[in-house]
């Protein structure tokens, strides 16, 4: 990179190595960072973007190189000192603490007191056109609420660099736009902006110049206008040419399931933040459950799944009613659940993968579980599924958002369950991973597998549903055939039946 | 209602501790008088001033069960000290200091060797013992200065010069942790030490700090515990660190870290230490003490769980109620593409 800009550089990096037990991850990485500038970071999991920013931040010790932020050294690895410098990193997995009040997280670290920020915040929710009550507890909050406080924290704190890690992966397309148009405003007062994000719109949408890391090292720099999307997915990915990661695009779709058994019906359904839901869902149909975050979809899912109590309806799992509704029940049943928050919910950070995977199946294993047995099936997915990892006995903490992810389905396939239900399967995950993850539920879906698919990306249910069912405020609010799907369908339904239910 | 208790788990305590006192009063008429809050109160004085430190330990989720140990060195110093004519200020000056030193060897610990702190304290709790028994030889230290004692004793008005101490100690921290920027952090590190470290929060510096306060509250204990009864014994301060955790529990410290408050360890050790003034008063053999103040301890813990459990899901209920009013003029534009129609809840949880 060209060292006359140093002076005047936001950030410089230098140089900077980094590894982890044997694997080198950051490999002599240099990048500058312009006041005022935007400056998009792509690349796949496992490319490094995470712990170069981690670097920046503070909250990773480099073993060599240099890091300056406006124009000052960064001597100790401390978010603290980087903090000092003038910068924050707005994470992708918020960080609350859940016994304080909203306004306290969002507080906490500045030398200002809450009661005179408050106002400023209260002015900064109202720019994002979200709604957030400040005196609530955190604990409380939804994971996108949580999300929002992150973004909040990095607003309040007028830092002059600013690191935003897949800030929009929680928010609906209306926030995201409030987002975008603060971010303008800090671009203008001159605070630069590094903004980490899969998805390419956006990038063109907001960022000036494009850095895109692979295996630890910068394979492509330079503004925008210079390189066309197929450019940069190729520069991600290195077997770009004779492994397309291409979208597998809107798959071929089934219009007519009436000849297809009812694996899932639920009949005027009702539980904690929702009531009255009533659909089915055919053999081998992906039903999207559409909605903006709030909508009431967790909670309805979570209730089948056995995780809060319902009250009233039905729900028929392959003909049977459910009576019985507990996690095992439901899981010997045939049905198995994703849920949303992978790190919160879903995944053992500290257990080997192959106990993950065995999750859902533990009570069949019977009393002394056969190791190599796991092992075995653990391969079989790992290979079908494409999990990168060092092996079986890794622990889930250490790989990548994607590969989490992937882990997790595993386990929920290991279960051979009839129905599937998705929360969000692709929250904090790279473009190549989403396709995988995509290709996997076309398939089960094609094997006959009943899948209700939950997402707050009306994309992806665009792309894979075959019918959408649409919540909102905790009811259901219509339903979409195949022929009527598409995206502004769909956020019509969500947000204006929304509105009217509001008002 | 139920959200006030909720809240105020310090309030649902004070309620049952004056309920308790009425009842024991009933049955014991004579109990409820100053002379019996003089006795609790210098009954409780010490317990008090291990809890407040145990306290500051618990926010910042971490454990520390050498406070007795710490107690009883730090006393021992104090009488070798004061046997060899050193003045009484400088000599508590500096067990204050060794209390201070000792706490920082705990935190140190846990923080630079990353030892569990359960697992640092417990070795320490050895360690500080086995020093206090080598200074003295295993003896009893008797004998102790009538200037020390006169700390304890109760003026006019039944209020020692410790009481008054230990009163401006509760003060203190409970100003520190409810009106500082720094005592802000003592909750943050508990709550989520990712979170606090991410924001920027120097979360070793907070959690030293929390162990330094606690050794050297641990010290003011071993001053307050020699001056009390005149005489240092070998197993001075044990058991009183389980003691102040137990207080702390009951006063509604998070043993999770990042919440509780002063007043609740005040109303804690309170209800705690009338327990056993109380059986005294109902001419109860002291062997039963353990039992029944263990058996209270879980009574209370016990009902106080039940009460959550039910708040909970009182505040789940109403939270999720926004949910239930029906839509009466249901998004006519959204039915134009909806092929279902919307159906109006009829539930309404509350």
């Amino acid at each position: 990179m060209e060292r006359n800009s140093n002076d005047a550089a936001a950030v410089h990096v230098n140089d900077i190595w980094k590894s982890y037990g044997g694997t080198t991850v950051l490999k002599g990485v240099d990048i500058t960072l312009l006041p005022g500038q935007v400056h998009a970071l792509l690349g796949g999991n496992g490319a490094g973007k995470s712990t170069l920013m981690k670097s920046i931040a503070g909250l990773v010790n480099p073993e060599s190189g240099s890091i300056e932020i406006n124009g000052q050294t960064l001597t100790t690895a401390s978010p603290a000192a980087a903090q000092a410098l003038g910068l924050y990193l707005v994470p992708q997995e918020a960080q609350i603490l859940p016994n304080q009040s909203v306004l306290e997280n969002i507080c906490l670290g500045l030398r200002a007191t809450a009661k005179s920020l408050r106002s400023d915040i209260e002015k900064l929710v109202a720019d994002l056109a979200v709604k957030l009550d400040l005196d609530a507890q955190a604990a409380t909050l939804e994971i996108a609420d949580r999300q929002i406080v992150e973004i909040l924290r990095g607003l309040v704190r007028k830092a002059r660099v600013l690191i935003l890690d897949e800030p929009t992966s929680a928010l609906t397309p209306h926030e995201a736009n409030a987002l975008f148009d603060r971010v303008r405003q800090l671009q203008a007062q001159g605070v630069g902006i590094f903004f980490i994000s899969h998805k390419l719109r956006e990038i063109r949408e907001i960022c000036d110049v494009i850095s895109v890391l692979r295996d630890g090292a910068i394979v492509l720099y330079g503004t925008l206008d210079e390189y066309d999307d197929q450019q940069i997915v190729e520069a991600m990915t290195k077997a770009a040419t004779n492994n397309p990661i291409a979208n597998p695009g809107r798959r071929q779709r089934q219009t007519d399931f009436s000849g297809s058994d009812r694996v899932l019906e639920l009949n005027g359904f009702s539980g904690e933040g929702f009531s009255n839901i009533s659909f089915d869902v055919r053999a081998g149909e992906i039903v999207g459950l559409a909605g903006v975050v709030g909508a009431g979809r967790s909670e309805l899912a979570e209730t089948l799944f056995g995780l809060r109590p319902s009250n009233g309806g039905t729900v028929q799992l392959l003909g049977q009613d459910l009576i019985k509704r507990s996690p095992r029940h439901c899981v010997d049943a045939g049905l198995v659940y994703l849920p949303e928050d992978r790190q919160q919910n879903g995944l053992f950070l500290e257990a080997s993968l192959t106990w993950n995977m065995s999750g859902y199946t533990m009570h069949r294993l019977g009393f002394f579980p056969k190791a190599h047995r796991e092992t075995g099936e653990f391969s079989e997915f790992r290979d079908a599924l494409g999990i990168k990892c060092d092996g079986p006995g890794q622990s889930a903490g250490r790989l990548s958002g994607g590969n989490q992810q992937k882990v997790l389905l595993a386990k929920c396939l290991a279960a051979n369950p009839r129905v599937l239900i998705l929360d969000e399967p692709t929250r904090g995950v790279d473009v190549a991973a989403r396709h995988d993850i995509y290709r996997l539920i076309h398939q089960l879906a094609e094997k006959g597998m009943g899948v209700l698919l939950i997402s707050s990306d009306f994309d992806e249910i665009e792309q894979l549903a075959d019918r959408v069912v649409v919540m909102a405020h905790g009811h259901q609010c219509g339903e979409l055939s195949t022929r009527d799907i598409n995206v502004d369908a769909i956020a019509l339904l969500a947000f204006e039946s929304g509105a009217a239910i509001h008002a | 209602m139920l959200d006030f208790f909720a809240r105020n788990r310090v309030a649902t305590l004070f309620g049952v501790t004056v309920l308790a006192f009425i009842l024991i009063g009933m049955a014991a008429p004579g109990y409820l008088s100053l002379s019996t809050a003089s006795v609790i109160t210098s009954n409780s004085l010490v317990l008090m001033t291990v809890a407040l430190g145990t306290m500051l330990v618990i926010l910042t989720r971490n454990i520390d069960v050498s406070s007795g140990s710490v107690l009883g060195l730090s006393a021992v110093i104090l009488g070798l000290l004061l046997n060899n004519n050193v003045g009484l200020v400088p000599a508590i000056i500096i067990c204050l200091l060794c209390g201070a030193l000792a706490g920082l060897f705990n935190g140190l610990l846990v923080t630079f060797f990353n030892v569990p702190s359960i697992i640092a304290t417990l070795g320490t709790l050895g360690l500080f013992r086995g020093i206090m028994l080598i200074l003295t030889g295993g003896k009893w230290i008797e004998e102790l200065p009538q200037s020390l004692k006169f700390l304890a004793e109760n003026g006019s008005i039944g209020i020692s010069v410790l009481t008054v101490v230990v009163a401006i100690a509760f003060v203190g921290v409970w100003a520190f942790t409810r009106y500082t920027r720094f005592g802000r952090y003592f909750y943050a590190v508990g709550d989520n030490r990712e979170a606090a470290r991410h924001l920027g929060i120097r979360v070793h510096l907070v959690q030293i700090s929390a162990f330094v306060a606690a050794g050297t509250l641990a010290a003011l204990a071993g001053i307050i515990f020699a001056a009390q009864i005149g005489f240092i014994p070998n197993q001075a301060g044990n058991g009183v660190e389980l003691k102040a955790i137990a207080a702390n529990v009951l006063g509604g410290v998070s043993l999770l870290g990042g919440s509780g408050s002063v007043p609740g360890v005040f109303v804690g050790v309170i209800f705690m230490t009338s327990i056993d003034s109380a059986l005294v008063f109902l001419k109860i053999p002291a062997f039963w003490n353990d039992f029944i103040g263990g058996a209270v301890l879980l009574l209370v813990l016990l009902l106080d769980g039940r009460v959550r459990i039910a708040v909970e899901k009182a505040i789940r209920a109403k939270r999720y109620g926004v949910h239930a009013p029906a839509p009466t003029s249901t998004a006519t534009s959204a039915r134009k593409i909806a092929s279902s129609t919307p159906k109006p809840a009829q539930e309404n949880t509350q």
